[in-house]
């Protein structure tokens, strides 16, 4: 049966934006999210391109437009495992996990504190543990605890027995949902360091991901938004950031990451506003600005501490006797090979698309990489950073241009 | 108003050096990994960076004096590390041969060492030599595979040294020598004018007598430095390999000394004659060091000859100098030990035969050697020493008066 639904793969910005243009003209749309709440990679941002809000400014808008709509049906902690069909007419079949919260529960934080079951805190990047109930950030949408039922103590799972909110017997679910086209925003993830094995592999203690900076920036994160280096806790007097960390490199990311430039020069600022004595390099192959971000890096390096020195960072190791970190870099300006030492250094890691290694259950053409390279002719459209390495901004205008094709694709039917 | 330089590109020097090995240079988008990368890169004007955009932009006066190409001993870790696959070890591979091809006159020997095309001559000119001589002295001895009267094979007697093999290798050893000796020269007053003295404070300047000792005593006998290009297994095997090889020659180099200067100085001093009286027995030290020295030959040829065929095309390439070099030592191992085996079997013609092949391949080996991808043998000492002279040693690294490497 032919339809005029649309079906959104991942509910980061991308999705979010597909989803809501396309529901706003008076589509149905459906998003699949597989993690617990929406908003994605910008929900972990301290501040994002290209006005510097934090990600609560942006997103909660989106948020309203969702509950608003009763065209938006989404789900999380769902993946699409099936779909049959042809443009215009997709059965999608839908795995749903269970979360074992209901909705609009109380405020459960003393109960999520009284656990005793501690995991790594994925979205910390592992720079802290959660409890197993819990929600990513305050503003976290769904309002909706989750719980991670494998982490649960047995003492953890007596209480959580006794909490009317929380049901441990839900079960999985599956789902078909029939559709005329289908967005697939799935996003990025960061590159796995622990392939940089010239870069300390992720070995080395106060060497962090571009990622991980954001968290120790963000107020919601493990330092409540105080940088501070992860071995000892301690303000850095002396920070390096290393560009190009598996991007523009052929034996890692083929492509530039597009942002990590400006994601470095934004870290800088968090930094010097942090530490006023505090010394900034950024260490870089070539300083990619795009467009008007020209004058925000303008801005930056003017800064008489941030430092901009054209060569390729090449070893990352561990000091021997404590927790600083050296680093070996060719100015390639002044022709000279130096080894520094930094209390914190920040690895700019590039964007892999979350398909590198983990394809969709549908027929859809991706490069070597994992980036969708087609599928238009069969109503499928790439929106976002599966499409290609893009800021926020851009990638909500690619989000505009796929939900207009899907509309395009589903009209009249 | 700040001063310009104009940049004139010599387009075809980039063009000669892709061909002979620098494939890959114009990927290079200068990030400068390979120079920290590098292990044996010193900390100011490190390589090779430079040498890459320098090749880019054809600066051929700045490359041909290039010290630097010999401080790299092409352990391929820049090629590894590389983003860009643009290969600087292979780069720097290049620009050696390019001075193999270059450096001395005549000049068409360089042309004919720098592609497969050109082997028949190379491999014509002793043929021809000494089938002509094995002719003339098979009219004379009145058979093509003479033997003694107790049926023996005495190779002396169809190419007797006083006055066809040693006269013929004694010139040639001459011309190879005063080629050397030119090739070093313009190597040193090409560093002079180019290579920047290295200012380093609270630092004695280490004598002539200081860097040589350095130079043979770590880089040449020990492979010290070399030792530091490990780091993967098949690394260590090329150190090995090329460590054997070496000794190999050391040890085939003694013996022909030997021969020679007891032959030579037995027709003075009467006493020294038997001592280098060839055909020698199995028991006579010298023959033992000589089949030691190709024992060693062949386990260093086998190791360096399995990591180029194993080694990855994508990182690094191996060019026609390095099969050039590779084969010609395999031919003259091989013929070498032929000889020894088929003389001792009594197999005349093939015992004959097999030392003619001898005779032509270490004349190739020899007599172009100043072309050759041996010729570092000559040049990269120069360099060496030279560097460490001047102060150019690895970052982190110094000389002291007690010759020791010191690392800080």
């Amino acid at each position: 049966m032919a339809s005029n639904s649309i079906l959104v793969i991942g509910g980061g910005f991308a999705g979010l934006t597909a989803a809501l243009e396309a529901a706003e003209i008076g589509h149905e749309v459906f998003i699949v999210e597989k993690t617990p709440f929406l908003g994605g990679r910008v929900m972990q941002l301290n501040k994002y391109f290209p006005k510097l809000c934090p990600p609560s400014c942006g997103l909660e808008i989106q948020y309203q437009r969702i509950k608003n709509n009763p065209n938006v049906k989404f789900f999380t902690q769902a993946e699409v495992t099936k779909v049959e069909g042809s443009v215009g007419n997709y059965d999608v079949s839908v795995r749903i996990k269970p979360r074992y919260a209901g909705a609009s529960s109380p405020d459960l934080s003393d109960l999520c504190a009284s656990l005793t079951g501690e995991t790594c805190n994925e979205f910390e990047f592992g720079l802290a543990t959660r409890k197993p109930v819990y929600m990513d950030a305050p503003f976290a949408f769904p309002q909706r605890y989750v719980v991670d039922k494998a982490n649960l103590t047995e003492a953890d799972k007596n209480l959580v027995h006794k909490c009317d909110f929380l049901d441990l017997t839900e079960e999985e679910k599956n789902i078909t949902l029939n559709v005329g086209s289908i967005v697939i925003a799935t996003g990025w993830k960061p590159y796995d360091v622990t392939k940089l094995s010239n870069l300390g592999a992720g070995n080395v203690k106060n060497c962090i991901t571009n990622m991980q900076m954001e968290r120790l920036a963000s107020p919601y994160g493990p330092t409540d938004g105080k940088i501070l280096r992860p071995s000892d806790g301690r303000a850095p007097q002396k920070v390096a950031f290393v560009q190009c960390a598996g991007s523009r490199d052929e034996n890692h990311l083929h492509y530039c990451s597009y942002i990590c430039c400006m994601a470095s020069l934004k870290q800088a600022q968090y930094v010097r506003e942090q530490c006023p004595d505090a010394e900034v390099t950024i260490y870089y192959i070539d300083l990619r600005t795009p467009g008007r971000y020209d004058n925000f890096a303008k801005k930056i390096l003017a800064d008489e501490k941030i430092f901009a020195v054209k060569g390729k960072v090449a070893a990352v190791e561990q000091d021997k006797a404590g927790d600083d970190v050296w680093v070996t870099v060719e100015d390639a300006v002044s022709c000279a090979k130096s080894v520094e030492r930094f209390d914190l250094v920040v690895l700019a890691t590039g964007m892999q698309p979350s398909l590198a290694g983990a394809a969709l259950p549908i027929d859809v053409p991706v490069d070597a990489e994992g980036f969708i390279v087609g599928g238009e002719e069969k109503g499928i459209f790439a929106a976002g950073c599966a499409k290609q390495p893009l800021d926020v901004m851009k990638s909500a205008q690619s989000a505009t241009g796929a939900a207009m094709k899907a509309i395009q694709t589903v009209r009249g039917r | 108003m700040s001063k310009t330089t104009k940049i004139e590109p010599n387009l075809q020097f980039v063009k000669e050096l892709q061909e002979v090995g620098g494939v890959d240079l114009k990927k290079c988008y200068q990030c400068a990994t390979c120079s920290v990368a590098c292990p044996m890169s010193p900390a100011d004007n490190p390589y090779p960076r430079k040498e890459m955009v320098w090749a880019q932009w054809g600066l051929k006066d700045k490359l041909v004096n290039d010290i630097d190409i010999w401080l790299c001993h092409n352990c391929g870790t820049c090629s590894e590390l590389c983003p860009r696959g643009a290969k600087p070890g292979d780069l720097l591979a290049a620009l050696r041969n390019m001075t193999y091809r270059k450096l001395v006159p005549p000049s068409i020997i360089g042309e004919w060492m720098s592609s497969p095309k050109h082997l028949p001559i190379l491999a014509g000119i002793p043929a021809v030599i000494f089938a002509l001589i094995w002719m003339i002295r098979a009219a004379i001895v009145g058979t093509f595979f003479p033997v003694t009267e107790e049926g023996k094979i005495v190779y002396g007697n169809l190419f007797p040294g006083d006055f066809t093999i040693d006269p013929l290798f004694g010139l040639v050893a001459i011309c190879v020598a005063i080629c050397f000796g030119l090739g070093i020269k313009n190597m040193i007053d090409g560093f002079k004018a180019n290579v920047p003295q290295t200012f380093v404070i609270g630092y004695k300047k280490p004598s002539l007598k200081d860097a040589i000792i350095d130079t043979i005593k770590f880089d040449i006998l020990q492979h010290s430095r070399f030792k530091n290009c490990v780091d993967s297994p098949a690394d260590e095997e090329r150190v090995k390999g090329h460590q054997i090889l070496f000794y190999g020659f050391v040890a085939c180099f003694i013996v022909t000394s030997i021969v020679a200067m007891a032959h030579w100085g037995g027709k003075v001093v009467h006493l020294l004659e038997p001592v280098g009286h060839t055909p020698m027995p199995l028991w006579h030290p010298v023959k033992i060091l000589a089949n030691v020295g190709a024992i060693l030959l062949v386990t260093g040829l086998t190791l360096l000859t399995r990591r180029r065929l194993n080694a990855d095309t994508q990182k690094s390439r191996s060019n026609y100098y390095d099969w050039y070099l590779l084969g010609v030592i395999w031919a003259v191992t091989l013929t070498g030990i032929g000889s020894e085996v088929f003389r001792l079997a009594g197999v005349a013609p093939l015992a004959f035969f097999t030392y003619y092949l001898h005779l032509v391949s270490i004349f190739m080996l020899i007599a172009y050697l100043p072309w050759s991808k041996l010729g570092h043998l000559v040049y990269r000492t120069t360099a060496l020493i030279y560097a460490r002279y001047i102060g150019r040693l690895p970052s982190g690294e110094k000389l002291i008066e007690d010759d020791k490497i010191l690392v800080i």
